[in-house]
């Protein structure tokens, strides 16, 4: 039986700003674009890989507060950065790889998502920019 | 320029920041994560006009 459970130390950076406690949620895709590759002769359609198209949504608690969530989106909307994300805090290694994408971009920021006896969340989508994985 | 770290989620504070690649340097001046700090220039020196006798 093969499972990954994500308790409560996952690390994720943006911008190398550590957002870890301020993270609710990641996914990370990676996304290589199929373009056709079928030919006359062929009876089904062959897909080759073209540009890596990935992304990775992160959820987060909005705060105000300095070096917090805000400070440290703001300023990224509309440029290139960095973002990682780890299963766990321990080393590096193996069966704890460190996925990283490289000036991926941020297009939008939500300010503000208020609901009244709720926290201020915001899920925000860094798309593009080059995938890699390392082990350490 | 040195980049002086300024936060604890970035590191050590007061430690030197090298950036890693991909790393947008000026959101995170504008964030207050980092400051900078130039080295301060030696003064020019003046030369004072010799002394005629």
């Amino acid at each position: 039986m093969a499972t990954s459970t994500y308790l409560s130390n996952p690390l994720v950076t943006v911008n190398a700003v550590d957002l870890t406690d301020q993270c609710t949620a990641a996914t990370f895709t990676k996304t290589l674009e199929s373009l056709e590759s079928t030919a006359f002769g062929n009876t089904a359609r062959y897909y080759v890989a073209g540009l890596q198209a990935n992304e990775v949504t992160l959820t987060f608690y909005n705060s105000f507060a300095a070096s917090e969530t805000y400070a440290t989106l703001s300023t990224l909307v509309g440029t290139q950065t960095t973002v990682t994300v780890k299963p766990t805090s321990s080393a590096t290694g193996a069966t704890n790889p460190i996925f990283t994408l490289t000036n991926c971009y941020l297009e939008s920021l939500p300010i503000v998502n208020a609901s009244l006896g709720e926290l201020d969340t915001i899920d925000i989508t860094f798309t593009g920019g080059l995938y890699s994985v390392a082990i350490a | 320029m040195k980049l002086i770290i300024n936060s604890p989620r970035l590191g050590t504070v007061g430690a030197e920041f090298t950036p890693s690649e991909g790393i947008n340097i000026e959101a995170l001046i504008e964030g207050g994560f980092l400051v900078s700090t130039t080295e301060p220039k030696k003064s020019s020196k003046v030369k004072s006009e010799p002394i005629e006798e």
